[in-house]
């Protein structure tokens, strides 16, 4: 069954920042591009490289372009008029405010834990009222059944197992890395929908 | 005065009652305390982190009053 058209409007007319396009930034944006969000911030500072491939959504060709430009370029072969801003920056707490502006909603998407941690300190100071996803524990070969989505706070929303750590050299696998993207998305999706999580 | 604290991941073992699961306890601290003097008492590791205050985000130079609940989430690598 098609989406209703109030569903299909929120979607549309939403836009949602995405910081860092890697294992979760990249996956995130396809799952949203395909939903129909209309605008998407892609917010990153690096180039694809070839240890990216084993989970990221690039391709051998985009090998040395920038992930903002490479990742825009897919999208558009999924969904030619979504509106992408690329931002080609490193996020940090100086910056970020205006580098999400306009966001309805914030995905994290960042591989470092000290910046997560900054990430969700300085959206919910700044930036309170906006929705942001976040994500703690997707390494590794856990069952993919251990990670989740929850909300911990008022406007944040918590993705992962919360403890599968790269840092203890656990590997990190598309399928849970993609499980944990996907669970990101959805939640966007809920949110944008007015659904809250549990 | 006592603040329901809850800790979540590696640093549940942190409770004073040594049992697992991150559930909040009752815990009991003078009138006036700091977020920072409650990390401090529990002796939580100097790593990254991320404090709610009933359920809103809080700086580690905060007051904390009777009757809150408090936070503390550990994100760890990876992505």
């Amino acid at each position: 069954m098609a989406m209703t058209a109030d569903a299909r409007s929120a979607l549309r007319g939403a836009t949602v920042a995405i910081i860092g396009c890697g294992g979760l930034g990249s996956n995130v944006a396809s799952m949203l591009v395909r939903a129909g969000v209309g605008t998407l911030r892609l917010i990153d500072f690096d180039r694809v490289e070839e240890d990216n491939l084993n989970r990221q959504l690039f391709f051998r060709d985009d090998l040395g372009r920038l992930k903002t430009e490479a990742l825009a370029d897919t999208l558009r072969r999924i969904t030619p008029e979504v509106a992408l801003i690329e931002v080609v920056a490193r996020v940090d707490a100086e910056n970020i405010r205006g580098l999400v502006t306009g966001a309805d909603v914030i995905v994290e998407a960042v591989d470092g834990a000290f910046d997560k941690a900054m990430i969700v300190n300085a959206c919910a100071t700044a930036l309170p009222d906006v929705p942001l996803v976040t994500v703690s524990g997707l390494a590794g070969s856990g069952s993919a059944n251990e990670i989740v989505s929850e909300r911990i706070a008022e406007n944040v929303y918590l993705v992962g197992d919360l403890s599968s750590d790269v840092r203890d050299g656990l590997p990190l696998f598309a399928s849970r890395v993609m499980v944990a993207a996907a669970h990101e998305a959805h939640v966007v999706i809920r949110v944008l929908l007015g659904l809250l999580e549990p | 005065m006592i603040v329901d604290v809850a800790l979540f991941a590696s640093l549940a073992s942190f409770q004073p009652d040594g049992l697992p699961g991150r559930h909040s306890r009752p815990l009991e601290f003078p009138e006036g305390f700091l977020i920072s003097q409650v990390i401090a008492a529990l002796a939580l590791p100097d790593e990254p982190r991320v404090i709610f205050v009933n359920g809103r985000h809080a700086e580690e130079s905060a007051v904390l009053r009777d009757g809150d609940r408090l936070a503390i989430f550990p994100p760890v690598g990876g992505g």
